[in-house]
């Protein structure tokens, strides 16, 4: 079998995702033996990016519209087109604050110099394309992207956690952050999948892999205000990864909290 | 059964002489408020004042994740190399979690012999220790607050010493082979030991009422309560995962990056996990979360009680404790016989 | 230390054993018929089932699923499959190299009661892909012909094309020994030779003894409903309508919890349940 032409691309984003494929040190040299990669910026020049692709990895999110016609031009040429890093699954950091017009920022950060930069409100690649296969994570998780490429190799999509972190937490028998300490865990409303590695050094989980199928977002508000936490935190606690999906959109949470 | 007294000031020498039969597990600290069972570096480590791990001795033989085989192109599923034969005795078991062993093993028992389980099992002496109970245990409630059986030794607090009951011929070795540390029982340690039984029984904060539970479960299959529980639970899996007596798991492979070889693995599972009940095409038996809410209590007060005669809660108070939701099983069966009262 | 009761020796309850995809038949579209034999020769002699029981199947990788058997075991030495590509296991299934090594292990389930289906008529009523496993009971029942009465079956899908094991079934209307009564809800090309209309329409065609009689009924729910309805019209008992159901199973032995309905493993207590057990089982159908 021919090994699969691939292409890893970074959009907006801190390039962190392609980081952690450079990062797999022992298992660098049988992931790229596996793979004939065509196109990895971050890696290698000499990049072909005319060619069709089996597998297309992109990172980080759609902030302009160059970036909207890059991603469209891969997902014409590949085969399948995986999400890495939760920007390209879900927006990230840079949508936390759709609400605002981007233009605003600009000139906040840049002032009159900032007029050259076209950018449209920051979107997951799914506003844009079909996209195969989500693998979520800020960064993903080294493990999550082996089994993933091993199973696109085989032939299949590969099974991801759709339960909450909590279930990693307690099969690793981390004291509950939320119970013990009080304090503002996601790792209910999170998809699992990093082994609560936030809970394992005492932290709460930040939500930052985005949020897991099913979430009840109404009874995370509800605990945490209980909790005694504002609601402008709670807000701003669950959109900081995730603002622009579904169940985490400001007026849904509106609905959630008056539930 | 055998009975004979430990001083309490020599619990750290039992503790050494045990070390001949293994390798001691013992409830530990971790983090502020929690325990944990697990190696016994020192005797001072040891918490035997806990009330509750976080989670259950389930761990030790159905593990949260396990290699079931090997695989690999042409040549198909491979039993992985022998798990040492390492033994190991597991110190400061409460009844509630003997009684949860003792339904675990009718689980994976039966017809159908599991032996990844059994093995692990058969490895495992079990020491127990009787507690007191805080306000989340109600173990009284459902009969497991007491063990006849199930357990090698077992240990009884009476002020000054340990009453040991003798339950296994293992367990009479260790105590032959700590001879010189036991002493009979006299007529004041009885005596103790029923006062303190007493005071123990006295001091249960929850109660619940199981015994026509199924017949109330049948009648409020259709109530409201179901959906306020839907929307109060997160489907975090948490209360399974804590849960004694919850086995579920579900199985797949994982591959190497060869895409030829892999692993089998199991791991614990939920059916509060949306796709516990999907088929292939897409149905979802229990789409709704409030369904899967109530098939978890369904088949813990109601199922397991046609299958094998008893609830299989053991009134741990571990789903009550960690739920970040405060979902509370007294609570919800209290609710569900009000509403067969009005 | 517990003793277990039973000893451990020997494989694992779980242990896929080794067997080759020796043929695949295409049967409709994305439904095929897969023939498979085990590697080990004492395997192949030694496996034997019931109407009515599955087996788990594994690919190498990509995991293993339940598969209810469509051979009869009065044919031994190849086990039969008809698959619809409809999942992840089956869809790498359908991809597999001719010959291809999978594993099996089982049969597992309750299957028909064959014991008390004896000395009874048998009707046997199949929608759309419940052909797969009234197809192991039917060949069953022709292959013991005499340990049975009358044997009827009543077939239907939606048009010509979707007919499951088309030729094989139509060959069974000339026969005198079974009453195969087939028939199609569309014939838009005009090529059906028998019956058109849906399934419970054919019940008109017969005269049904209902205290010497068992029907087992597999198929799409809506059809479950339509034919229930007639077999209670047509007083059957309850406890004489066999239905096999589908569920999530991990293990197929009782253990992983994912088929449980009620207080039923389907894996254990079924997948063959009477009607009366689905009326007493919450979320049955």
């Amino acid at each position: 079998m021919d090994k699969p032409k691939v292409g890893i691309y970074g959009l907006t984003g801190c390039a962190g995702d392609q980081l952690v494929i450079l990062n797999c040190e022992d298992e660098l040299l049988d992931l790229v033996g596996s793979l004939d990669i065509k196109s990895f910026s971050m890696a290698a020049s000499g990049a072909d990016d005319q060619c069709q692709l089996d597998i297309a990895f992109v990172e980080g999110t759609v902030v302009q519209p160059d970036e909207e016609k890059l991603l469209k031009d891969i997902r014409q040429r590949a085969k399948l087109l995986v999400a890495i890093g939760t920007c390209a699954v879900w927006g990230g950091v840079t949508a936390m604050k759709n609400e605002v017009d981007p233009k605003k920022f600009i000139e906040q950060v840049y002032g009159p110099a900032g007029k050259v930069f076209e950018v449209i409100p920051p979107q997951p690649l799914s506003s844009f394309v079909k996209v195969d296969l989500s693998l979520p994570g800020c960064p993903i998780e080294k493990e999550q992207l082996l089994r993933g490429v091993a199973s696109l190799l085989h032939g299949d999509l590969p099974k991801l956690p759709n339960y909450a972190v909590c279930t990693e937490c307690k099969m690793a028998e981390y004291p509950c952050i939320l119970v013990e300490k009080g304090l503002p865990c996601l790792g209910p409303i999170t998809v699992a999948g990093c082994g609560a590695r936030c809970p394992s050094y005492g932290l709460t989980c930040n939500g930052c892999r985005g949020p897991v199928d099913d979430i009840n977002v109404a009874s995370e508000i509800n605990i945490l205000k209980e909790k005694g936490f504002t609601w402008v935190d709670i807000q701003n606690r669950l959109r900081t990864f995730a603002a622009p999906a579904p169940p985490l959109n400001l007026q849904t949470l509106e609905e959630a909290k008056n539930a | 059964m055998k009975i004979v007294k430990l001083p309490k000031e020599k619990l750290a020498e039992f503790l050494s002489c045990l070390r001949a039969f293994g390798e001691i597990h013992a409830p530990t600290k971790r983090g502020e408020k929690s325990h944990v069972f697990a190696p016994l570096k020192e005797p001072a480590g040891i918490e035997l004042d806990y009330t509750r791990t976080i989670l259950p001795l389930k761990k030790y033989f159905l593990p949260p994740m396990e290699t079931m085989f090997n695989f690999q192109a042409e040549k198909g599923y491979e039993t992985p190399a022998e798990e040492s034969d390492k033994k190991y005795i597991i110190f400061g078991v409460h009844p509630c979690d003997i009684h949860s062993l003792k339904i675990l093993d009718l689980v994976f028992g039966g017809k159908y012999v599991d032996g990844h389980y059994f093995s692990r099992r058969s490895k495992a002496a079990i020491i127990g220790l009787d507690c007191i109970p805080d306000e989340f245990c109600f173990c009284r409630s459902t009969g497991t607050d007491f063990v006849d059986d199930g357990f090698d030794l077992f240990l009884s607090d009476i002020e000054d010493s340990y009453l040991v009951r003798v339950g296994t011929s293992l367990g009479d070795d260790m105590v032959k082979a700590a001879d010189t540390l036991f002493q009979e029982v006299t007529v004041q340690d009885r005596e103790k030991y029923k006062k303190k039984s007493i005071q123990r029984g006295q001091s249960f904060q929850s109660e619940i009422q199981l015994q026509d539970l199924p017949e109330i479960m049948d009648l409020e299959y259709e109530s409201q309560i179901w959906q306020e529980l839907g929307e109060e639970c997160l489907g975090c899996g948490t209360c399974s995962m804590v849960c004694p007596t919850c086995y579920c798991y579900a199985v797949f492979d994982e591959l190497n990056l060869d895409a030829a070889s892999g692993q089998r693995i199991r791991r614990w599972d939920s059916c509060l996990f949306k796709d516990y009940a999907l088929v292939a095409g897409g149905h979802n038996f229990r789409a709704q979360r409030s369904s899967r809410v109530k098939n978890r209590y369904f088949h813990k007060q109601r199922g397991f009680v046609s299958q094998y005669g008893r609830p299989s809660c053991v009134g741990c108070g571990r789903c009550k404790e960690y739920c970040p939701a405060g979902v509370d099983i007294i609570e919800v069966v209290n609710k569900l016989r009000s509403e067969t009262r009005v | 230390m517990y003793e277990p009761q039973n000893t451990l020796q020997g494989p694992s309850l779980y242990q896929p054993y080794p067997a080759r995809i020796i043929r695949t038949l295409p049967q409709i579209p994305d439904h095929q018929l897969f023939q498979v034999r085990f590697e080990q020769e004492d395997m192949v002699k030694s496996f034997t089932y019931r109407p009515g029981q599955f087996l788990m199947l594994s690919v190498l990788g990509t995991g293993e699923a339940p598969f209810s058997i469509s051979s009869s075991p009065t044919r031994p030495g190849v086990i039969e499959l008809c698959v619809r590509q409809i999942g992840r296991v089956t869809k790498a299934l359908f991809n597999l190299p001719p010959n291809a090594l999978v594993g099996i292990r089982g049969p597992y389930g309750n299957g028909f009661p064959l014991e008390q289906l004896r000395g009874n008529n048998l009707l046997l009523v199949a929608g759309g892909l419940g052909m797969a496993p009234l197809r192991s009971l039917l060949w069953y029942a022709l292959d013991n012909r005499a340990k049975f009465k009358d044997v009827i079956l009543m077939y239907g899908g939606r048009n010509p094309d979707e007919m499951l094991f088309k030729y094989e079934l139509l060959n069974l209307i000339d026969r005198a020994d079974v009453k195969c009564l087939l028939t199609v809800d569309n014939d838009p090309e005009g090529i059906w030779k028998a019956r058109i209309g849906v399934v419970t329409k054919l019940f008109d065609h017969v005269e049904i003894d209902p205290e010497n009689t068992f029907a087992a009924v597999c198929g799409p729910s809506v059809m479950f409903k339509f034919v229930l309805e007639k077999l209670l019209q047509r007083n059957f008992s309850k406890d004489r309508i066999l239905m096999s159901l589908e569920r999530n199973m991990q293990c197929g032995v009782g253990k992983c919890g994912h088929c449980m309905i009620g207080y039923k493993y389907t894996c254990l207590d079924g997948p063959i349940f009477t009607y009366w057990d689905a009326i007493n089982l919450p979320e049955m159908i």
